[in-house]
């Protein structure tokens, strides 16, 4: 099994790449941080009896995935699996925030995760079913004021993941949407994770216990994948309440923890 | 004068023994991970003893690149300044966690501070242990009983449990200290554990949440002053001849786990070997 991580050198890639090597998988892992890209590859390699090949690139930029691209095909390297990972969030006040970082959100976390999986599905060993895991965020349930870019971005994510699913149906691909709540990846994320308080905790979710389902999921065919229950009740009142209702809850939440955070 | 190094020196039992062991004439080079908490840990030091001689290093022991550099510019001194001569390491820095997190090479942050940051420290600045005759001493815990290494997923990546990768962590501890002297002991070389009991820090308190920030709270009231593991680290590195045991609570010897065998110990060292891709060698 060949599995191609992007995102790798994070903290949901990483757990999800300790997973696979875990699971005796080889893995292609690719990510803008070099050097923790070398440190993932040496935890793996000394861990587990896996093969783990590394490539930096910046899936924002066309050229940089042509040239790693490129050097798949030299080798003749072929997947199994695809884990889009790689994305980025800067939360706050649309008008606050730098106008091109906001342009960057969507151009990694939407259109970059677009680019890799038409190049990974391109590049699928034939003849074997395919697996593709998008990174979605329960936040892709609600539109989501204060984190209005993000959250639109990996709604992107959840209906082009819906809608591509049945394209390829049929041609032994299972595409999976993870839709987790907050993890805990970093000191920031947990730092954030305090200041939105109980609401924070209940909705955060064991990083490993997400990398293990998670490939249960898509090996088995699952089509989406919400941890937790009281996240699943969450993204069910999404459905069911006006969407501009929600947006004005969730409005007033985030200002009132934006003012502490 | 002997030279000691410490790690977590800025605060709790680290900042205390270095304290007590600057005041009885050990030159004392500690490592902290911030600049500010290093000085004012060594503005602390000097206060009550203004000739004590105390040296700060600056590293991130989770991350292994930082661990290696750190223990590079420590030989350097140790060359220029104490003729290559390292009498004691006290592998002290830990954490406490209330997640699975990881380091930069996937490793689960609990095992790898409290573990093998102290494995690969002791393996970079062993020549000039092994020049001193010196001894090792980590900072252990009762903890480390009632539980098994989980040798087949050491960094708990099935159903995380802090408090199981704390104390397995601990045991972890004694585990290295048993390998290094059933190799070193003959090379001159003790390895010793200390036992703090409870104690009145902010180790569950740092960079954790929810229940484990909770819990800690309440339970630290009830913890003794740092100055009282302090005194069995000053213990053991005083005595002349080196005492003859392991584990050691209020300068006294303790029994430990039953799991605390020279299999597993072995075990033990041999997996670290291959985790921080080093060899200690033969003596």
């Amino acid at each position: 099994m060949n599995v191609m991580i992007t995102g790798a050198a994070g903290g949901l890639g990483r757990a999800l790449a300790n997973e696979c090597g875990r699971r005796g998988y080889n893995l292609f892992l690719t990510d803008i941080n070099e050097d923790g890209l070398l440190c993932i590859k040496r935890g793996l390699e000394r861990q587990f009896d896996v093969v783990v090949a590394t490539a930096v690139c910046d899936l924002t930029n066309a050229e940089s995935v042509d040239k790693m691209l490129d050097m798949i095909d030299q080798h003749g390297i072929c997947f199994d699996m695809l884990l889009n990972i790689a994305g980025l969030d800067f939360e706050g006040i649309f008008m606050e925030r730098d106008r091109e970082k906001l342009v960057k959100i969507v151009l990694l976390n939407s259109a970059a995760a677009l680019r890799i999986t038409h190049a990974a599905i391109n590049r699928r060993r034939s003849g074997k079913p395919f697996s593709i895991v998008f990174v979605s965020s329960l936040a892709s349930m609600f539109p989501m004021p204060l984190k209005a870019t993000y959250a639109a971005s990996k709604r992107f994510l959840l209906d082009f993941a819906t809608s591509l699913r049945q394209e390829l149906k049929r041609k032994g691909v299972s595409v999976l949407t993870l839709c987790p709540g907050g993890m805990v990846t970093t000191q920031e994320t947990m730092s954030s994770i305090k200041a939105q308080g109980f609401w924070g905790s209940i909705t955060t979710n064991p990083l490993e216990s997400i990398a293990h389902n998670t490939i249960d999921r898509v090996l088995a065919g699952k089509s989406i994948y919400i941890p937790g229950i009281l996240n699943r009740t969450l993204s069910f009142f999404g459905k069911i309440i006006p969407r501009s209702w929600v947006a004005a809850m969730i409005y007033w939440r985030w200002n009132k923890v934006q003012s502490r955070y | 004068m002997k030279t000691i190094v410490i790690t977590g020196a800025t605060s709790g039992i680290g900042l205390e023994t270095a304290h007590i062991l600057a005041q009885q004439g050990f030159e004392v080079l500690g490592i902290a991970r911030s600049e500010p908490n290093s000085m004012q840990a060594e503005e602390k030091i000097l206060a009550g003893n203004p000739k004590a001689k105390v040296t700060f290093f600056l590293a991130d022991l989770l991350q292994q690149r930082e661990v290696v550099r750190v223990a590079d510019e420590i030989n350097q001194y140790l060359n220029d300044q104490c003729n290559g001569e390292l009498f004691a390491l006290i592998n002290n820095a830990g954490c406490v966690r209330s997640w699975y997190m990881t380091t930069d090479e996937g490793y689960e942050q609990q095992f790898a501070l409290n573990h093998l940051a102290g494995f690969l420290l002791t393996y970079k600045l062993f020549p000039a242990l092994r020049k001193a005759q010196g001894r090792v001493i980590m900072t252990g815990s009762e903890s480390h009983k009632g539980i098994k290494v989980n040798w087949d997923n050491i960094m708990l990546l099935r159903r995380y449990n802090p408090l199981t990768a704390y104390k397995q962590s601990k045991l972890c501890n004694i585990l290295f200290a048993k390998g290094l002297n059933d190799r070193y002991s003959t090379a001159g070389i003790h390895a010793y554990v200390v036992d703090p009991g409870l104690v009145y820090t902010d180790i569950g308190n740092k960079e954790t949440g929810g229940l484990v920030n909770f819990i800690w709270s309440l339970r630290k009231r009830y913890g003794v002053s740092p100055d009282v593991p302090a005194k069995t680290f000053a213990f053991l590195c005083q005595q002349e001849i080196p005492p003859k045991g392991l584990y050691y609570c209020l300068c006294k010897e303790k029994d430990y786990s039953r799991q605390v065998t020279s299999e597993n110990a072995n075990r033990l060292f041999e997996l670290s070997e291959r985790l921080c891709d080093i060899r200690y060698g033969k003596v």
